[in-house]
C-alpha cells in the first residue's frame, strides 16, 4: 500500500533518532509499514502491531524506538501486557529486534490474534495482529506507556493494561480494521507523564500517517498538548480549520492538540473512521461520565469535549464539578471503559475540529453509524443525578432517540453555518452559535479568545424622531394639564407638531401620543 | 480591521462594520488569583486545577459580558446606561438583588461619611 512506502521513511527516521516517543505512526498500519523498512531492530518494543488491515504490515517493530527508551515509558504496564500479548500473538514477542524483517509479510499471529492493534511505535504501543510474532513481546511493553494507539476492542486482555496505557497515551488505536473497540478512550486519560512523552510521538506520528491512524495521532497530539487546555482548544479550533473534515468534528479537544497536524486519513479509511467516530464519542461520553481527570492536560479538553457531546446541562455541571474529583477513581473506571471504546476518539483529525457531535457514539465498528448513544451512557447520566433512580426501558429508548436527533440536528445546522462561513471545517464556533441562538444554551470554556462585542440595537431615524416628538408633546401636555387648560394645550401641541411635518403626520403623532401617554401613566 | 490597540473596553466599534474576528483579545487569567480563593471558600481544593479555574473564569466573564449587553439594550431605550438597568436584570434573583441593594446603600453611606469627614476637617482647618 501506499502508506507503507511513504510512512516508513519518515517514521522510521525519527524513532531511531529521537528514540522515543511513540512512534510517529499512530496507527498500527503505518507503524507496521514503517517498521518494516528502516527500523532497526532496536524497536523491539515497537511493536509488533498486529495488522488486521489488509495492508501487509511489514514490521510493526521498527517503530524505531530503541528498547532502552521503551522501558522507562512502558513501566510496569509492560510486563503485564506482555503475557497477554504473548498469548494473543502466540509468538515470542521478545524477539523483535531480530525479527523485524519478518513482519512485513508474515502475519500469522496478526491475523489470528485479535490483540489490540497498538502502534508498534516506540512507545510500546501494543501492536495488534502484528504479523510477526516477534514483535509481540516488545510491542506490548512499549506500547502501554506510550500508548499511542491501542485498540480496546481486542484489548479486553489489555483492559487491565489499558489502565496503565491509558494513563500514558492512548490515543487512537483505532485498530485498523479492528473496528471497534479501540482503546481510544485511553486517549482521554493521558497521564501527566505520558502526556509529555506523547507530545513527541504524537507529532511524529502525525506526519507520517496518512492512513486511518491519523486519527490516533491527533488524539495523541491532543494528549500531548493537553497542557494547553481550554485556551488551546479555542486557539486550535481557529487554526486547524482547514484540516478538519465534517466527519472529524467530533473531537474538539483533538484539534487543539493537532494544530495543523496531519490531515484526514485517506478516503478508504473514511468508512472506518465513521465507525470509529461513534465509538469515540462513546468513549468520550464514558469519560465524561466518569469524569476522569487524570492529568491537567486532559481534563479541560476532555470535559469540554464531553460537554459538547453530551449537551446535557446536568452533565455540564457535573463534569465541572467532577474535575476536582480524585483522578484515581475515574482513571480506573475510565480506562476500563475507554478500552472498550475504540479509538474512535483518536480518529478525529488532529486538526481543528473541536466541536464534535454531541453524544459519544459507541457502537462497535458499525460502518453505517448505528446508534450514537448507548443505554449505558443513559444509565450513567441518570446515576449522576440520582443513584437510586431507575428508568423504564421504553424511557431509555426514547431518551436515546431524542439524544440522537439532537446531535443530528445540531451537527447539521452547524455544518450549514460552517458552509455559510465559507469553510469546509466544522468548528466549535459554529456549534456554539447555533446553540446560543436557537437553543439558548451556553457552553463556557469553548469560546476561545474572542470577546463578544456588543451590537447596538438598530433604531430607525424616523422612529427616533417620533419618539422625541411624543416626549415633547407629552411634557407639554402635562404642563398644560396642570393648569387645566386642555384646549390650549391641544392647540399648542398641534402647533409644535405642525412645524415638524404635515397634518397627516400630526394626526399620527397624536395617536402615538395618546398611546405613550397611556404607557407613561400606567 | 478593528483596532489593533484593543483597548480596555470590550465594546468595539467594529460592530457596525465587520464581524469582529480580531476584536479585542481576551486576556486570560484575569480573575485567576481571586477565583482560586473563592473556589476554596466554596469547597474546592485549596489549590484547584488550573483548568478548573480557567473554566470558572470563562463562566464569569461570559456572565458579566452577557449582563452588560442586556443592560445596554435596556439602557439605550431610556437614553443612558444606569445602575437601575442592572438591578432590573437581576430582579428575579433575590439573593443577588438584595446583595446589590445592600452594597449600593453601603456605598451611599460611605460617601456621606466621607463628605462629613471632609467638611469637619475643613471646619477644623478654618477654625485653627
Amino acid at each position: 500500500m501506499d502508506q507503507q512506502q511513504p510512512p516508513p521513511p519518515t517514521p522510521n527516521a525519527p524513532p531511531p533518532s529521537s528514540a522515543v516517543d511513540p512512534p510517529p505512526q499512530p496507527q498500527p498500519q503505518p507503524q507496521i509499514q514503517q517498521q518494516t523498512t528502516p527500523t532497526p531492530p532496536s524497536s523491539t518494543s515497537s511493536t509488533a502491531i498486529p495488522n488486521p488491515n489488509p495492508n501487509p504490515i511489514p514490521k510493526p517493530l521498527p517503530s524505531a524506538i530503541p528498547p532502552p527508551k521503551q522501558p522507562p515509558q512502558p513501566k510496569p504496564a509492560l510486563p503485564s501486557h506482555q503475557p497477554r500479548s504473548a498469548a494473543a500473538f502466540s509468538r515470542p514477542w521478545q524477539q523483535h529486534s531480530a525479527q523485524f524483517t519478518h513482519f512485513s509479510s508474515s502475519s500469522p499471529s496478526a491475523s489470528s490474534s485479535p490483540s489490540p492493534s497498538l502502534s508498534s511505535q516506540p512507545r510500546g504501543s501494543i501492536a495488534l495482529g502484528v504479523p510477526s510474532s516477534h514483535s509481540g513481546p516488545s510491542p506490548p511493553s512499549p506500547s502501554p506507556p506510550q500508548s499511542t494507539p491501542f485498540t480496546g476492542s481486542f484489548g479486553h486482555s489489555f483492559g487491565g493494561t489499558s489502565s496503565s496505557n491509558v494513563s500514558q497515551a492512548r490515543p487512537m488505536m483505532r485498530g485498523i480494521g479492528m473496528g471497534s473497540s479501540v482503546g481510544s478512550s485511553s486517549q482521554m486519560r493521558p497521564g501527566g507523564i505520558s502526556a509529555q512523552h506523547q507530545q513527541r510521538p504524537l507529532q511524529s506520528s502525525l506526519r507520517p500517517t496518512s492512513s486511518p491512524t491519523s486519527q490516533s495521532p491527533s488524539t495523541q497530539n491532543f494528549q500531548g498538548h493537553g497542557l494547553m487546555r481550554v485556551s488551546a482548544v479555542g486557539s486550535s479550533s481557529s487554526t486547524p480549520s482547514t484540516l478538519q473534515t465534517p466527519q472529524s468534528p467530533n473531537q474538539p479537544w483533538l484539534s487543539s492538540g493537532a494544530q495543523g497536524k496531519p490531515p484526514l486519513p485517506p478516503p478508504w479509511h473514511r468508512p472506518q473512521l465513521r465507525a470509529h467516530i461513534p465509538q469515540q464519542h462513546h468513549s468520550l461520553q464514558t469519560v465524561s461520565q466518569q469524569q476522569h481527570v487524570s492529568s491537567p492536560q486532559v481534563p479541560p479538553q476532555n470535559i469540554s469535549s464531553i460537554q459538547q457531546q453530551e449537551h446535557f446541562e446536568q452533565q455540564f455541571s457535573q463534569s465541572r464539578a467532577s474535575q476536582s474529583l480524585p483522578h484515581q477513581q475515574q482513571d480506573s473506571r475510565s480506562q476500563g471503559s475507554a478500552n472498550q471504546k475504540p479509538s474512535s476518539l483518536a480518529m478525529v483529525q488532529p486538526s481543528t475540529v473541536q466541536v464534535t457531535q454531541n453524544k459519544a457514539a459507541i457502537t462497535e465498528s458499525d460502518d453505517s453509524g448505528g446508534r450514537i448513544l448507548s443505554k449505558r451512557s443513559i444509565h450513567d447520566i441518570v446515576n449522576q443525578i440520582d443513584p437510586s433512580e431507575k428508568l423504564d426501558p421504553e424511557v431509555e429508548d426514547i431518551l436515546v432517540d431524542i439524544a440522537e436527533d439532537f446531535v443530528d440536528s445540531i451537527t447539521t445546522f452547524g455544518c450549514s453555518l460552517a458552509k455559510h462561513r465559507k469553510s469546509d471545517t466544522l468548528e466549535a464556533k459554529d456549534i456554539l452559535l447555533h446553540l446560543e441562538r436557537n437553543w439558548n444554551l451556553t457552553l463556557p470554556g469553548f469560546s476561545g479568545d474572542e470577546i463578544k462585542t456588543y451590537k447596538k440595537p438598530i433604531t430607525n431615524e424616523v422612529h427616533k424622531e417620533r419618539l422625541a416628538v411624543i416626549k415633547k408633546s407629552i411634557l407639554a401636555r402635562e404642563a398644560a394639564n396642570a393648569k387645566h387648560i386642555i384646549g390650549q394645550t391641544a392647540v399648542n401641541t398641534k402647533g409644535n407638531v405642525g412645524k415638524a411635518a404635515a397634518n397627516i403626520w400630526v394626526l399620527q403623532m397624536l395617536k402615538y401620543e395618546k398611546y405613550h401617554e397611556a404607557l407613561f401613566f400606567f | 480591521m478593528s483596532n489593533p490597540s484593543a483597548g480596555a473596553s470590550s465594546k468595539s466599534k467594529v460592530g457596525s462594520s465587520q464581524p469582529s474576528e480580531t476584536s479585542f483579545k481576551r486576556k486570560r487569567g484575569v480573575f485567576q488569583k481571586d477565583l482560586q480563593h473563592m473556589m476554596y471558600g466554596f469547597g474546592d481544593d485549596p489549590n484547584p486545577l488550573p483548568e478548573t479555574v480557567a473554566l470558572v473564569e470563562d463562566i464569569v466573564v461570559e456572565y458579566v459580558t452577557d449582563m452588560a449587553h442586556k443592560a445596554q439594550d435596556i439602557g439605550s431605550k431610556r437614553g443612558k446606561l444606569s445602575v437601575d438597568d442592572f438591578l432590573y436584570l437581576i430582579r428575579k434573583d433575590l439573593p443577588k438583588l438584595n446583595r446589590c441593594t445592600e452594597l449600593l446603600s453601603m456605598q451611599e453611606e460611605l460617601k456621606q461619611a466621607r463628605k462629613a469627614f471632609e467638611v469637619d476637617e475643613e471646619k477644623l482647618g478654618t477654625l485653627e
